[in-house]
């Protein structure tokens, strides 16, 4: 907190001292430009962090303004500004984020849907400026707007803008590195795995998009008294296509990327627009380089090596979290599930019961269903008939996220992990998961959680120590162990295991093996494994569950099994 | 038959074909490709400012069909060679490029013809009798030159071995590339017909329409409603796409203004996104 209080008065004072240095006009004139950062701030929150992009972002600066435009227009010195004028900022938050839940919440996928809704939202809203000529003075825009109560002549101004901007960096700079912030940059590796981790993605990038609209909307609020004018045009496309190329340009991912590219590229085009004929081709040609070869921009050199120089790690002492798992043991009943897609049935009136703890093996022939069956558990797919019910309440219909919740964790087949974060960042997802609140979430006391679990696993795989790695550096045979690693510290009441030693060398596989088994007996806990190797499936399993087209075949222990004909026929395709 | 009827089916109907013709190229691109191209708009304004080129310099317009077919082929072959090629997997980054290049596009025009619109004049004034009502001969040529390009494509692409080479990119490129397809190739072309189709759209709308350098905007977006409410990949699909967003749009701009269309039609989109995800006929 001191650091970032520390931080923040220098940069205060670096901008207080501005107008003397160069000169009131000019110090107007950045102010204009600040305020453009500040919505900027909001855009790179979005796409550099949470990986979706915002098309559309200048509609909320440009409702922000009208609404304090009129706020200050016809309650011009009254108490009732002190009310209004922040909730004309936090109105465009509020839009962006029911917008945010609606479009997430339809289409999982960070792709064009939001990008084109968000564009076409903002054309709407330019459209409705200019065409609702009574309330916003149509196309010539809302003019004669007073200042700020108690701050005439537009020097004054500058330094409430200046001020609101460090806050405003202030704030974001605590969002990003707090846990909210690695789960947005989460959500914009891996987001399929994070909802199996029990995290409500459409949530989080509903929220980050609202606090952007936030963020919209206070550049906005001053905008208004700052320029006396509010056009049609501050919600329009123009705006919306420069912020995002300021903030590409500044470097998307980092913290004052986005406001020293609105800056910069801001104050440079309007100098040289008409200077420099091909000024616009450059900078369109500019972002297209920028998006592809330099993803942190500009500012991304410069802060890594400030870091490096300044950063400090945030310590401090590590909070060891109590172990919830093996409370309750599941009772998970599949009854009569049929999938088909197509004309193809790939699961077909499965049913099977678990409701002791133990490890089941799941095994099978290709094309059996089983993970299908994982899939239909974890609502990654709706089954079309029958139910799955969790301690006597139907999960069918679930999303991952709800099923997540519930204590249900799934390692993938193919290791799915967040390739860019760090390895420690990886494992605190996984362990955040269903533990953190809210609020917990912008706090920064659960960068210090830590459990049992998390302990043994270091020493049981020792690469994990190496907490700075990103996560993609390492093999595969790591990538699985940390993928592992991450469903168990979600402490999940049943593991759904999808051949956890797949790729692995047989050194590896004992010691994933033998984690697995402690985890069984320590935890008391329920594991399902898809597993092809009979070997292992006769050394690790308690129970063996038999799939063929989609129907259990089998249940039952492992000698059992190998005498049962029917599950021979199935393997060797003779009866015997 | 009743004079008005026929007046109100032939705007539907040539509302609906022009949406069609909008959104076939963006359709072909992201369809088979899987790129969203945000730059198919600006496509379509390069065919309009093609055949706007062509009337001033005083060629029949029939020379803009070529003309501006060159010129998109052309734009169409260096950008698939120089960004997109390297963006067929990564998804988010072709939104970005493509984003870009709209903008590119949309400066150079600006630096040669400025920022103000352009209006050409009617290449085929005049008008026909369809089922004795007075018709413009210049749309209904628009209407019959769309539906005869899209039946061409479509016999073309389910009957042609280059159709069934390309199907097989389509569901697996790697294999495709294995039994001898040169798949790049056939990405690049597949890319250049997208774009090609834009160039089409914007010569036959360009008399029709304001020419400017920003008219691309609502047609990306026409066009992206029309995939979102169709699904990709059938025509069947497209067609009842282009039929509910250009029905919605006329209706609900006749009856409460331009502005309400528009919310309109979004608020259409975003009900599908949440109903049908993948629109009214998707391939699966």
């Amino acid at each position: 907190m001191g650091l970032f209080l520390g931080r923040s008065i220098i940069l205060l004072l670096g901008l207080f001292a501005l107008p003397t240095l160069l000169g009131d006009f000019w110090a107007y004139q950045l102010g204009l430009y600040f305020l453009y950062s500040i919505a900027a701030l909001g855009v790179g929150i979005c796409w550099g962090q949470a990986g979706f992009l915002p098309l559309g972002q200048a509609m909320f600066l440009g409702i922000g303004a009208y609404l304090s435009g009129f706020s200050l227009i016809h309650f011009q010195d009254s108490f009732l500004l002190l009310l209004l004028l922040p909730a004309a900022a936090l109105i465009p938050g509020f839009i962006a984020f029911v917008i945010g839940l609606l479009v997430f919440r339809g289409h999982l996928e960070s792709g064009p849907f939001f990008a084109l809704i968000t564009l076409a939202l903002s054309l709407l809203t330019f459209q409705i400026a200019t065409n609702w000529v009574d309330v916003t003075g149509g196309f010539n825009g809302l003019g004669g707007i007073p200042s700020l109560p108690g701050l005439e002549g537009f020097e004054s101004l500058y330094y409430v803008v200046a001020a609101v901007l460090t806050i405003s960096i202030g704030v974001v700079a605590w969002i990003i590195k707090a846990p909210i912030g690695v789960i947005w940059r989460g959500i914009s590796e891996n987001e399929k795995r994070l909802t199996f981790f029990g995290y409500d993605t459409a949530f989080l990038k509903a929220l980050a998009f609202g606090i952007s609209g936030v963020l919209g909307g206070v550049a906005g609020v001053l905008y208004a008294p700052h320029q006396g004018l509010v056009t049609p045009n501050l919600a329009g496309f123009i705006l919306s296509a420069e912020l995002l190329i300021w903030t590409a340009v500044g470097g998307r991912k980092t913290l004052f990327g986005p406001v020293i590219g609105a800056i910069l590229v801001g104050s440079l085009t309007a100098e040289l627009r008409d200077v420099i004929p091909i000024w616009e081709l450059m900078v369109a040609a500019l972002f297209i380089f920028v998006v592809l070869f330099l993803p942190d921009g500009i500012a991304g050199w410069p802060e890594r090596l400030f870091q490096r120089v300044l950063g400090r790690r945030f310590s401090g002492d590590e909070v060891n979290l109590a172990v919830k798992i093996g409370q309750k043991s599941p009772e998970l009943e599949l009854a009569s599930c049929s999938l088909s897609i197509g004309t193809v049935d790939i699961l077909n009136q499965l049913s099977f019961r678990i409701a002791q703890p133990g490890i089941y093996c799941l095994i099978g022939p290709n094309g059996a269903g089983k993970t299908s069956t994982f899939n239909a558990i974890t609502g990654a797919v709706k089954t079309q008939a029958g139910s799955i019910n969790l301690d006597d309440e139907s999960i069918s219909g679930f999303q991952s996220h709800d099923v997540a919740m519930r204590g249900i964790g799934r390692k993938f087949q193919v290791p799915s992990i967040l390739p860019n974060l760090t390895i420690s960042e990886n494992l605190r997802t996984a362990l955040w998961g269903g533990r953190c609140s809210l609020m917990d979430l912008f706090h920064y006391t659960p960068l210090n959680w830590t459990n049992t679990i998390n302990t043994d696993l270091k020493e049981r795989f020792p690469f994990l120590i190496e907490e700075n790695k990103p996560a993609k550096e390492l093999s595969h045979g790591e990538k699985q162990v940390l993928e592992l690693s991450m469903s168990l510290l979600g402490e999940p009441r049943l593991l759904l295991l999808d051949e956890p030693c797949a790729g692995l060398s047989s050194e590896e596989t004992d010691k994933v093996i033998d984690t697995i088994r402690w985890i069984r007996s320590t935890f008391d806990s329920t594991i399902l494994v898809i597993e092809h190797d009979m070997t292992l499936v006769k050394d690790i399993a308690d129970q063996v569950i038999v799939m063929h087209q989609g129907a259990v075949l089998a249940i039952g222990g492992v000698k059992d099994i190998q005498k049962d004909s029917r599950v021979r026929e199935v393997y060797v395709g003779v009866s015997i | 038959m009743d004079p008005i009827a026929v007046t109100i089916a032939l705007n539907i109907i040539y509302e609906i074909t022009t949406l069609f013709v909008i959104v076939l190229g963006l359709a072909i691109v992201f369809g088979l490709l899987k790129v969203m191209n945000l730059a198919h708009g600006e496509f379509i304004m390069v065919g309009a400012y093609a055949a706007y080129f062509c009337q001033d310099q005083g060629w029949p317009y029939i020379m803009a069909i070529p003309f501006a077919l060159f010129i998109a082929a052309i734009l169409g072959y260096l950008i698939e060679f120089t960004l997109i090629r390297h963006l067929y997997r990564r998804p988010f980054d072709t939104l970005l490029v493509t984003w870009g290049l709209s903008f590119l596009l949309r400066e150079v025009i600006e630096l040669v013809y400025g920022k103000g619109f352009q209006s050409l004049s009617n290449p085929i004034p005049g008008s026909i009798d369809v089922l004795g009502e007075p018709y413009p001969s210049y749309r209904a040529l628009v209407m019959v030159i769309a539906i005869l390009s899209v039946l061409v494509l479509w016999v073309w692409y389910r009957r042609s071995l280059t159709g069934a080479r390309v199907k097989a990119m389509v569901e697996n490129p790697e294999l495709a590339r294995a039994v001898g397809i040169r798949v790049d190739n056939l990405a690049r072309h597949t890319f250049v017909v997208g774009t090609c189709f834009g160039a089409l759209a914007g010569v036959m709308l360009a008399p029709l329409t304001r020419v400017e350098p920003f008219m691309g905007l609502d047609y990306i977006l026409t066009s992206f409603f029309v995939l979102v409410v169709g699904g990709v990949g059938t025509i069947l699909g497209l067609s009842s796409g282009a039929g509910v967003i250009g029905g919605v749009q006329s209706v609900v701009s006749n009856l409460f203004g331009e502005t309400s269309g528009y919310f309109g039609v979004l608020l259409i989109a975003i009900l599908f996104l949440w109903l049908k995800p993948n629109g009214l006929i998707s391939r699966s």
